[in-house]
């Protein structure tokens, strides 16, 4: 999208798989729904797990989400192997997922 | 993916962009104009004088009313008037016992409480809704605008990543030049005024966290009202106690707050009204402090006896309340929320740039245009010439049609969707060129003739409101005649010969 002045390089012309569709379809819904499910487990986590006062605590949580969700997202978009970023995303969010289902509601 | 951190920001940039960014041009669009909410109300209910009252008073008088009309409800919500506001709005939550009558928004006359004389209109809440609500049913409207806020973020991020010059950038416009151009404009918009587009960006989704990202509350919360009553103070919501017991003046408990606070009241929520169990709760004013989520006390409503303060908020709890106070900017003097208008409508010109940067690199000279290049574009008319005229379609419905029709709040809705779907469509059958400039001319002459239909249906036009030194009004006209003036620019150099080819060079980066 963005221009880039000093380095003029050639669109590479790689040859296309035909499933190169189904695999930026995955990449596509790991950022999206993984990337919103990685950010949501690590933030309740924090929310969770953070010792003190339980409102601050869940405001932090609050707070931060967003910031892991984008950044999560477009690290999808950037690592070239799509397993890594599959496995790193929906294992992060089935672990902590899983975690959270064990701590329970904070009494 | 493929290729370096900065062509893999790039390429995603373009993506997140294009999918959001004719949403986010209206929700820039609307939400730049919502600085201005009570002033667009204000203007837009011409027959109604400033409020002139305190809000003691202005609490008073529509308390009385809602003994009147509606003395057995569950729960009254009023919305105090404050120097920008005219007018006291209440909302009531009927018993679900009581025999149903149509209850919706009822906007008060603060002085005397009954229903204002003033043709029905949503005013200013019409923008401010749809910059979040798009228009669209509760709640899917607040997750589309949550996507769009979320692209935007990402959009951001991946644009400082892609460019690395950003100081030259910054100091870089070349006009006339076509793609070179455009990129330009696309850069100086967005670097001149990154701080305003992230902190707008990231604080807008903080407004609905607790809507988009509800899990740490519920990690932490049995109930998610547990967690607004820990982190805000506010009571538990009590039951009737079925026992009568009438209720207290109002008036000096909203007095004795904003005493406290050294601050104004903003909202006054009474529940079970004449009731023994009844609660009055008294918000400050957003605009006391940065932190929008103001201080609260709550009183019995039966004895007038303080029965909760909201606590001082830890560190993470006013961090979020400075977010939403720094995106509301309810704070803001006239100096400062002007400035924060030139910044959203630069927000505006990031993303309309943007788009039109997409179609000028991908347009080959001599070749016909592929489809997607043919969407994109008709799309880009239809939203960044499109949209303004919807929008002074808007106001100017609001001075055509009779002020006593029923029904008339939305006719107005309806008279900006119908001119920008009608224009949509029939810029279709124009030439590109064409239709961009006609699209931005005629958006200049509907801005040009506000401060003239205005002159000619009210008694408040710009001569006398400049007169009468009638900030609201001759400030609301004279920003009308100067987006016009901006749409005529716009107009006459879109409607000028065509770019210069677009070099080589820049056309294989763009497409990288």
């Amino acid at each position: 999208m963005f221009i880039d002045r000093q380095q003029p390089q050639p669109a590479p012309r790689t040859a296309r798989p035909p499933w190169r569709g189904t695999v930026m379809a995955v990449r596509c819904v790991t950022a999206l729904v993984g990337g919103y499910a990685f950010a949501a487990v690590v933030v309740t986590l924090i929310a969770r797990l953070l010792p003190g006062d339980r409102a601050e605590a869940t405001g932090w949580g609050l707070t931060l989400s967003f910031l892991f969700y984008a950044a999560i997202g477009l690290w999808c978009f950037h690592e070239r192997r799509l397993v890594r970023v599959a496995a790193t995303v929906w294992g992060v969010a089935v672990a902590g997922g899983g975690l959270l289902w064990l701590l329970g509601v904070r009494a | 993916m493929t290729g370096s951190l900065r062509q893999n920001m790039a390429w995603i940039h373009g993506w997140l962009g294009l999918l959001a960014g004719w949403l986010l041009f209206a929700m820039f669009l609307t939400g730049t104009a919502s600085y201005f909410r009570p002033e667009i109300t204000r203007w837009m209910q011409p027959e109604l004088p400033a409020a002139g009252v305190t809000t003691a008073q202005a609490a008073t008088s529509a308390v009385a009313h809602l003994q009147r009309v509606g003395a057995d409800d569950v729960q009254w919500y009023i919305y105090l008037p404050d120097a920008r506001t005219a007018i006291t709005r209440v909302f009531e939550q009927p018993n679900p016992k009581a025999p149903p009558r149509p209850r919706g928004e009822l906007q008060l006359d603060p002085r005397t409480g009954d229903p204002v004389a003033a043709r029905e209109t949503r005013g200013g809440e019409h923008f401010y809704r749809f910059h979040f609500q798009l228009q669209l049913p509760y709640p899917w409207g607040r997750w589309l605008a949550g996507l769009c806020a979320l692209f935007m973020l990402g959009a951001i991020v991946s644009g400082v990543i892609t460019h690395k010059r950003i100081f030259a950038d910054f100091f870089t416009l070349r006009w006339n030049k076509g793609q070179r151009s455009w990129l330009d404009a696309h850069n100086v918009s967005a670097v001149l005024a990154l701080p305003y587009h992230a902190v707008i960006t990231y604080t807008g989704l903080i407004t609905l966290v607790v809507m988009y990202m509800p899990w740490p509350i519920a990690a932490n919360y049995a109930k998610p009202i547990d967690f607004a009553q820990a982190a805000y103070g506010l009571p538990a919501d009590a039951e009737a106690s079925g026992r009568r017991a009438p209720l207290v003046p109002v008036g000096p408990l909203v007095a004795a707050a904003e005493r406290g606070w050294g601050a104004p009241a903003t909202r006054l929520v009474v529940r079970h009204p004449n009731d023994r169990a009844a609660t009055v709760t008294v918000a400050r004013h957003a605009g006391a402090s940065i932190n929008a989520r103001g201080a609260s006390v709550t009183y019995a409503g039966a004895t007038g006896r303080v029965i909760a303060r909201s606590p001082d908020p830890g560190p993470a709890i006013a961090t979020m309340g400075v977010m939403l106070g720094l995106h509301i900017a309810q704070f803001a003097g006239p100096a400062l929320r002007w400035t924060l208008f030139l910044l959203g409508a630069t927000g505006a010109a990031m993303v309309g740039t943007g788009l039109l940067l997409w179609t000028t690199a991908r347009r080959r000279p001599g070749a016909a245009p592929f489809f997607g290049l043919r969407l994109v574009e008709r799309l880009n008319i239809a939203v960044v010439a499109g949209l303004p005229v919807g929008m002074a379609a808007f106001f100017l419905s609001n001075r055509l049609i009779p002020a006593g029709l029923a029904g008339r709040a939305d006719l107005e809705v309806q008279a900006m969707f119908w001119t920008w779907g009608g224009l949509a469509l029939v810029q279709l059958a124009r030439p590109p060129r064409r239709a961009w400039a006609e699209g931005f001319a005629l958006g200049g002459l509907a801005f040009a003739a506000m401060p003239l239909v205005n002159l000619l249906t009210t008694t408040r036009g710009l001569p006398r409101s400049l007169a009468a030194a009638d900030w609201t009004f001759a400030g609301f006209d004279l920003a009308m005649l100067a987006i016009a003036l901006l749409l005529g620019v716009a107009a006459a150099r879109a409607g000028r010969a065509p770019r210069l080819p677009v070099s080589r060079r820049s056309k294989v980066l763009v497409d990288a």
